[in-house]
């Protein structure tokens, strides 16, 4: 099954190898005459969940207007198994712009599928863009993709069941939060003070940033995993408490089960999660749902968090290179990160900020000021991808096995994976 | 199942007088330009689809295995050649010869568990009356149609570590520490789930060839053997599997490799976790080439997993071809 399917693959890219070449050379042609854009359409990838319906309307109407006769195709695409997806997409040329994930923005554009874009990144808007949130966008100096929207992790839980234990406002501290967990596994109709399965390392990625430690550090030129550093054993000191309130399973992550489904049954007290993962009305109703920022040790300052966000980018092989950056223009227009604001996103610009003003958003974008991306190496998607050693580890030191000899074990691994040849 | 009924048909007591002359068959005059190649035109759409389903991606896999192609080669359509860098990678790799190791291991413990099985319950068909024949017999063709997908996803749910139907049943019983125990929390629990699945699954098909083969046996041997003060025990020894021997044999090597190359169960129940610990050939070559995106790794796995076949399969055909020399 294995063989067919590299095979498979590797007949596409042979196939589509010629194809490329063939076409490349019209391209040329078209330039002279840019009002004409019959009969082309640029591919656009978005990700489950991202994109509003009304964003997306918006977008393909300006399109429309801005570019007559050009169709606008967007494709949805699932988070799960995307990477194999964009790697194809990029290498047969069946997508033009596309929403990839901050983490693994620096993978694709060390593959040579991404255009560079630093030529455009004026037009782009992209001098008020937040330096912090552009980052993952840039690899050895040059802008491969456009920070489009962030977001991170906050405590979002169950205001009455926290009513119901007699806890009246939100904790500052994390003993705090301790002491309020404690009241809300004595509660009769509780089931688990928080939901917080052993793998959710977003949250633990989070907690090790707060300690002013790394996951991975960089020794010369190589990176070398770090799980064995104080700050990430002190980090885990911090997770292991809090997951020791949670009856989740310690070999999953957040996703399975969706750990929305089982804060919406209504019987956990809290969940860590982002502002999409929070019960649908209909689960449960939106004003008892409440949002804070996980406290820190101290109240001066929340935890730290894991600034998880997405890029917008242009394929490198796009048939219409103008179209697609236009559309990347429009995208990322002040007009469409407002509404990306107002759903409770942080935008590419500071200047926006003030448009998030959910509950979601509000708490996050105090956390925000603690946050963290991973290291931005074209090895990194190795890293996240399954089998990933950091959840291993995670689930390995809370079933038990010793934190330092596990650590050095699952760092050798981590170190391996960011050294692998291109 | 061909391999098997050839020898079977060969092998069975009491045809041998019955085979014709081949030569007898063919027509007398000379045979038309038709006819001579109406079997290779018979043949011809197999071949072309093995050549184009089998051959082809398996040639492609072995060019694939001698290149460094990662992502980045694939998107830009570069070739690297890199000669022998990603077999010599891996065999120096403690990673790959630990997962051989558990390969090999988890091959052995399945084939016996399937064989052993497999042949009682087809004595068992043997033995029973029709109407219980039938109600075993689609048991074990439902058994055996199942996708296997579904059978996974089956038994992932009854060995859910919260709502699975096993823990509750061992709860019952009274070993309360089973109520919640996560089976894949550990190599040998996991591993447990995987072998019940891949044994189950497999029964059904020693058990029909099995029983069919039984049926070739004339019950004047039974009864010659009963007669001299032969046991079951001694029946099963002395006239059963000597009959049956070549369907034995054929059957455990196609056995060995079906779980050999098995993947899709063991990666669907638990993605070769817990660790790592229960990742076999397969699904090493699947998470290092499709999951950690490098194809010509992958492939190089892929080529010494057919390797390993090959020298086993190598083996199976010597027996054949004795055999056939002999008879």
């Amino acid at each position: 099954m294995k063989r067919q399917l590299i095979a498979a693959v590797g007949v596409a890219a042979m196939v589509v190898g010629v194809a490329a070449c063939g076409s490349s050379g019209k391209s040329g042609d078209s330039a002279g005459k840019p009002a004409n854009y019959n009969g082309k359409t640029v591919t656009a990838w978005l990700m489950d969940g991202s994109a509003p319906q009304a964003w997306q309307d918006g977008v393909k109407a300006d399109f429309a207007t801005q570019f007559p006769g050009a169709k606008l195709n967007i494709q949805i695409q699932k988070w799960d198994g995307v990477g194999a997806k964009i790697t194809t997409g990029l290498s047969d040329n069946s997508v033009d712009v596309l929403e990839v994930g901050n983490t693994q923005t620096a993978g694709y554009a060390s593959t040579g599928g991404l255009m560079d874009l630093t030529s455009a990144k004026a037009d782009l808007g992209g001098s008020d863009w937040a330096a912090n949130l552009n980052a993952s966008s840039v690899l050895d100096g040059k802008q491969y993709a456009a920070p489009w929207y962030f977001s991170n992790r906050v405590v979002i839980y169950n205001k009455a069941l926290w009513t119901k234990a007699g806890i009246t406002g939100t904790p500052k501290t994390l003993d705090e939060f301790y002491a309020d967990l404690d009241k809300l596994k004595a509660t009769q109709g509780v089931s688990q003070p928080i939901y917080l399965p052993g793998q959710e390392w977003y949250t633990y990625f989070g907690l090790i940033a707060g300690e002013g430690g790394q996951i991975a550090k960089q020794n010369g030129s190589a990176w070398a995993g770090n799980l064995e550093s104080a700050e990430a054993k002190d980090a885990f000191g911090t997770y292991t408490k809090l997951q020791s309130y949670s009856t989740a399973p310690k070999d999953k992550d957040e996703a399975t089960p969706p750990q929305t489904d089982v804060f919406s049954k209504g019987d956990v007290g809290a969940m860590i999660g982002l502002g999409w993962e929070a019960p649908a009305a209909k689960d449960m109703p939106a004003d008892n749902v409440g949002y804070f920022p996980l406290p820190g040790k101290t109240a001066d300052k929340p935890s730290g968090v894991f600034l998880g966000g997405s890029n917008l980018a242009v394929a490198q092989d796009t048939k219409n290179p103008d179209l697609a950056k236009g559309l990347l223009k429009i995208m990322l227009s002040d007009k469409y990160e407002s509404m990306m604001a107002s759903s409770g996103l942080i935008p590419n610009k500071t200047s926006l900020n003030s448009l998030a003003t959910t509950p979601f958003a509000q708490a996050a974008i105090a956390a925000s000021a603690n946050g963290a991306t991973t290291p931005n190496l074209a090895n990194w998607t190795s890293v996240e991808n399954p089998p990933s050693p950091i959840k291993e580890f995670m689930t390995a030191v809370l079933q038990g096995a010793d934190y330092d000899s596990t650590a050095k074990k699952y760092d050798d691994q981590i170190t391996t994976l960011l050294g692998q040849k291109q | 199942m061909a391999v098997q009924s050839e020898p079977v048909r060969v092998n069975s007591p009491g045809r041998s007088g019955a085979q014709q002359p081949p030569k007898s068959r063919r027509p007398a005059a000379g045979p038309s330009l038709l006819s001579r190649i109406a079997p290779y035109l018979l043949l011809l759409p197999a071949i072309v689809a093995t050549l184009a389903l089998l051959g082809w991606p398996l040639v492609k896999t072995v060019l694939l295995s001698f290149q460094n192609l990662n992502r980045r080669q694939l998107v830009q359509h570069t070739t690297e050649w890199n000669g022998f860098d990603n077999y010599k990678q891996l065999l120096t790799s403690a990673e790959f010869w630990h997962t051989t190791g558990r390969s090999i291991a988890f091959t052995a413990v399945n084939v016996v568990l399937i064989m052993v099985g497999g042949t009682l319950v087809g004595l068992l068909l043997n033995r029973l009356g029709s109407k219980m024949r039938l109600f075993l017999q689609i048991g074990l063709v439902l058994a055996w149609a199942m996708p296997i997908v579904a059978q996974t996803t089956v038994f992932t749910w009854l060995f859910d570590s919260r709502y699975g139907v096993v823990n509750w049943f061992l709860n019952q019983l009274g070993w309360h520490s089973m109520a919640t125990y996560n089976w894949y929390s550990s190599q040998l629990s996991t591993f447990f789930v995987i072998v019940l699945l891949i044994v189950w699954g497999s029964i059904p098909f020693v058990a029909f060839n099995m029983y069919a083969a039984l049926t070739t046996i004339p019950n004047e041997l039974y009864e010659a053997a009963r007669l001299d003060g032969a046991g079951s025990v001694k029946i099963f020894t002395k006239v059963v599997f000597p009959s049956l021997k070549p369907f034995f044999l054929g059957t455990t090597f196609l056995e060995v490799i079906w779980v050999f190359k098995c993947f899709t169960q063991v990666l669907a129940i638990n993605n070769g976790g817990p660790e790592r610990l229960t990742e076999t050939l397969p699904v090493y070559a699947y998470i290092e080439g499709s999951g950690n995106s490098h194809y010509g790794m992958g492939s190089a796995i892929a080529v010494l997993t057919i390797l390993m076949l090959a020298v086993l399969m190598a083996y199976y055909f010597r027996i054949i071809l004795k055999q056939e020399d002999e008879l």
